[in-house]
């Protein structure tokens, strides 16, 4: 029952995204109109991937890290991206995917760099260490941005923060059939870690002694959940609380168990990030707002609900 | 007159004590708008900026001025090594800061806002009174109040100014470039949004159809965003309809400004009509 | 009978330490066998469980399971024989009691596949083993002390494992619910024939229960065998550091600790 509610959500959510938008398209002609086939159908969807792999991604990493506030992009990945896109402009990189590819290299290096401190302790990945590391790298990372942007002549350098922020503005056929190609691979492998996953939420130790491979299952879930997050920010920049909000909606209704709890994730955070870049799109037409505005506006309350019952 | 240049005066300056003092013209200015830098030598007192920052880039003579960085925010150290008597900032929040650090040294500051066409005479007319150039500036300010007066041509064509492309940023009502097109005879589809800049979607501006993309660019060549798919859905995009405007001269107001108008007008002609006769068969109908 | 598990003449030393943790000890426990080991803290009781359990290799000697070397079994393989109730775990997320329950049919689950009744069926034949049936649907936050190490060992029953671990399950309980645990380890023992490992610092209850004891000291296998042979009043004084009289209660060694003198308190 509450997989045709998901489900229903989903299609509504979908639907809804490419009807609605600034510019009137008549209901007669939305099938023919170049606005939603060109623009609307192709970002809708681009939403639904991105959403739903932020949100498998924060499910994956707050069962890894042990932190249930943990967000795909407090390990860095932001920091990590945002250098890539500023050196992109301050060095021209010509070409129209430029900035993404840039943004997807630099977080791939946070990414690398977090491991490898992650690793410190010797062959075994420290959870904590993952999240600190995650945190300092991120800031360094940023630091050094802001330094280019402070030190480097060109004004339009201040521009990869609005790119970093961007959303969804660059959502074509292009980049979905980059993302539908590319994501299905760490999804995978996260989907077959459900079962350690569950196990992890009682402890390294005792997941071992319940038969989890623990080392192999923190290194696969970490790098899956990162290369995840690394492919949306490349498409979508930073686009905050799905990846922290959705696992906790998800838990409520089905429970801790990854194997129901992660579908649930991915067809949430796709639906809730189709949903509010709709409402980013259309309630202040023709102005347009950050979809991360929009996402915090949800998905704040909603996590204040859900930080005043866990207290209780 | 007098009484006009006073209420200029206090309006744009507002009633710091330091105004009512300026008595003998200053004679080391540093400028921290090139549209002063601008003002400034056009009304003849560019013999006496000492200062300026790395975007004064007209005229060539200001190039020989020592900068003092790209002033955003100013480097108030820089600014006062130039020894300056008279510092001209541009209104606006961290330049404020700035100023009373200047003052509270003993320099004499000056904020003068500067966004649209109208704030060019009195702009001019406050920079000729600290300068002890009145006469000039009267007349320089009396040509660029014409221009902001001058009723706009009917619109001929129809333009979007593009600021950035992820998200996109485009020029709304209220602004110097929205004033710019108009008065070229070109209509800011964005002309509503009651906002000097704003994000929008793609979809608008495709709905919108703009006959021209203006971009502030010095290169000649389109921006990389033209050949992104999702901008081909913008037909002044797929057609290859762009306005590629440098800088330094659609890029601010100042004593170039008429230019400005008249060489966007005769762009928008010419290239409308060259384009036309260059690849009629790729040309949507027009509206 | 084979060992289920034969540690012999074991050695470890953690990387960085001066001493080693272990030294010389070995250990065999077959089925139907409920083998405790004692000591103070810091003794090595719990160095012991990890190489047991091949969470870590000896420097010297062998650690076997089931006679292959325990730190290459497959964990999900070595899941399938031993099953492990650790001193402590966390919950980072609410659960309920037939969810964590299941947690234990992992090892016997394909990587894509669902539980199967079979499964459930195990999971309710460990919750009745532990009488703990009825808490199936209740949170694992609402139950008591002593429900949720039932619980807990039911998990390590619901393996289906032929060698059971348990390390210290008597802390913080009350005397019923630790007696209650105790009966039903040894039940356990005696219905399915199960091996037992239990780490334990009380000498009284592991005399009542098991049928062999390993004292450990610094380390070092202090005695080993049956209760009576390995509690004695002079083993338990000197491994203990405070004067004790020994009685006997069903014809097992009972440890009473004896005040100490005036004259020799510090």
């Amino acid at each position: 029952m509450k997989w045709i509610i998901l489900g229903a959500v989903v299609v509504i959510a979908l639907v809804l995204s490419v009807v609605l938008g600034p510019a009137a398209v008549p209901l007669g002609e939305l099938l023919h109109s170049d606005i939603v086939w060109s623009l609307r159908a192709p970002r809708a969807l681009l939403a639904f991937l991105v959403g739903g792999s932020l949100g498998v991604a924060g499910a994956g990493l707050q069962a890894l890290v042990r932190n249930p506030l943990a967000d795909p992009f407090l390990l860095g990945l932001s920091g990590g991206a945002g250098l890539g896109a500023v050196l992109a402009i301050a060095l021209h990189l010509p070409g129209p995917w430029a900035l993404p590819i840039a943004a997807f290299i630099g977080a791939l290096a946070a990414l690398g760099l977090v491991y490898r401190l992650g690793l410190i302790g010797g062959a075994s990945l420290d959870p904590r260490i993952l999240l600190l590391g995650g945190v300092a790298i991120g800031a360094f990372a940023a630091a050094i941005t802001t330094a280019i942007v402070s030190l480097a002549d060109a004004a339009e350098l201040r521009n990869a923060f609005l790119w970093l922020w961007g959303g969804l503005s660059g959502a074509s056929w292009d980049s979905v059939l980059l993302v539908a190609l590319y994501a299905p691979i760490p999804l995978a492998v996260l989907f077959a870690a459900s079962r350690p996953l569950d196990l992890l939420a009682l402890g390294e130790e005792s997941a071992s002694y319940l038969g989890a491979d623990v080392e192999k299952v923190k290194r696969r879930v970490y790098l899956a959940a990162s290369l995840l997050t690394a492919a949306a920010v490349a498409v979508s920049g930073v686009i905050g609380f799905v990846g922290l909000v959705v696992p906790h909606i998800a838990r409520l209704t089905w429970g801790h168990r990854h194997r129901s709890l992660l579908p649930a994730a991915f067809l949430g955070g796709g639906a809730l990030l189709a949903f509010a870049d709709t409402l980013a799109r259309t309630v202040v037409a023709p102005r347009e707002l950050p979809v991360g505005v929009v996402t915090a506006l949800i998905g704040v309350p909603v996590f204040a609900f859900l930080l005043k019952r866990w207290t209780i | 007159m007098l009484r006009r240049l006073l209420f200029v005066v206090l309006l744009v300056v507002g009633c710091r004590p330091s105004d009512r003092q300026t008595v003998r013209p200053s004679d080391r200015i540093v400028s921290l708008l090139p549209s002063f830098t601008e003002l400034l030598f056009a009304i003849g007192a560019g013999d006496r900026v000492v200062g300026r920052t790395q975007w004064c880039d007209y005229p060539p003579a200001a190039l020989s001025v020592p900068s003092v960085g790209d002033g955003l925010p100013p480097n108030v150290e820089a600014v006062m090594a130039r020894q300056p008597d008279l510092v001209v900032l541009y209104n606006a929040g961290p330049n404020v800061t700035a100023a009373k650090q200047l003052e509270r040294a003993g320099i004499q500051t000056v904020l003068i806002d500067l966004n649209r066409l109208e704030d060019l005479g009195p702009a001019a007319r406050t920079l000729g009174r600290l300068t002890g150039r009145q006469e000039q500036a009267e007349s320089l300010a009396i040509v660029l109040d014409s221009l902001a007066g001058r009723l706009p041509p009917p619109s001929t064509t129809s333009l979007a100014f593009v600021v950035w492309d992820n998200p996109p940023i485009i020029i709304g009502h209220g602004s110097y470039l929205d004033q710019l097109a108009t008065q070229a005879g070109a209509r800011n589809v964005f002309g509503d949004v009651a906002a000097p800049s704003a994000q929008v979607s793609l979809e608008t501006i495709v709905a919108r159809d703009p006959q021209w993309i203006a971009v502030l660019a010095d290169s000649a060549v389109p921006p990389a965003f033209a050949k992104r798919r999702e901008w081909r859905a913008v037909r002044a995009v797929r057609e290859g309809h762009f306005l590629l405007l440098p800088g330094s001269l659609f890029g601010r107001p100042g004593p170039r400004s008429g230019q400005a108008i008249r060489e966007l007008r005769e762009r928008l002609e010419y290239d409308d009509v060259g384009a036309q006769h260059a690849a009629p068969l790729h040309r949507g109908p027009h509206r | 009978m084979t060992p289920l598990l034969r540690l012999q003449d074991v050695h470890y030393r953690y990387p960085g330490a001066t001493s080693e943790a272990l030294q010389g000890v070995s250990l065999a426990i077959a089925p139907k066998e409920f083998h405790a080991v004692l000591g103070p803290n810091g003794s090595g009781k719990t160095t012991l469980v990890r190489i047991a359990l091949g969470a870590v290799s000896p420097l010297v000697g062998r650690a076997d399971v089931d006679r292959r070397s325990a730190s290459t079994w497959p964990r999900q393989d070595l899941a399938k024989l031993v099953g492990v109730v650790p001193q402590r775990e966390d919950n980072l997320f609410p659960q309920r009691v037939r969810e964590t329950v299941l947690l234990g049919r992992y090892p016997h689950l394909s990587l894509w596949g669902r539980e199967r009744a079979a499964d459930h069926d195990a999971v309710d034949r460990a919750l009745a083993a532990c009488d703990a049936l009825h808490l199936a649907d209740r949170w694992l936050w609402t139950l008591s002390g002593g429900e949720y190490q039932r619980v807990r060992v039911a998990r390590a029953l619901a393996q289906e494992p032929k060698l059971l671990v348990l390390d210290e399950p008597g802390m913080s309980l009350d005397l019923k619910h630790e007696m209650g645990l105790f009966e039903l380890v040894l039940g356990l023992v005696h219905e399915q024939g199960l091996g037992v490992l239990m780490i334990t610092h009380d000498l009284n209850l592991a005399a009542r229960f098991a049928d062999s004891l390993l004292l450990l000291e610094g380390g070092r296998p202090v005695a080993a065998g049956p209760p009576n042979d390995v509690l004695t009043q002079e083993t338990v004084e000197k491994v203990f550091s405070w004067p004790v009289a020994m009685q006997t209660v069903d014809g097992r060694p009972q440890m009473v600790p004896l005040r100490q003198p005036k004259e020799s308190r510090a």
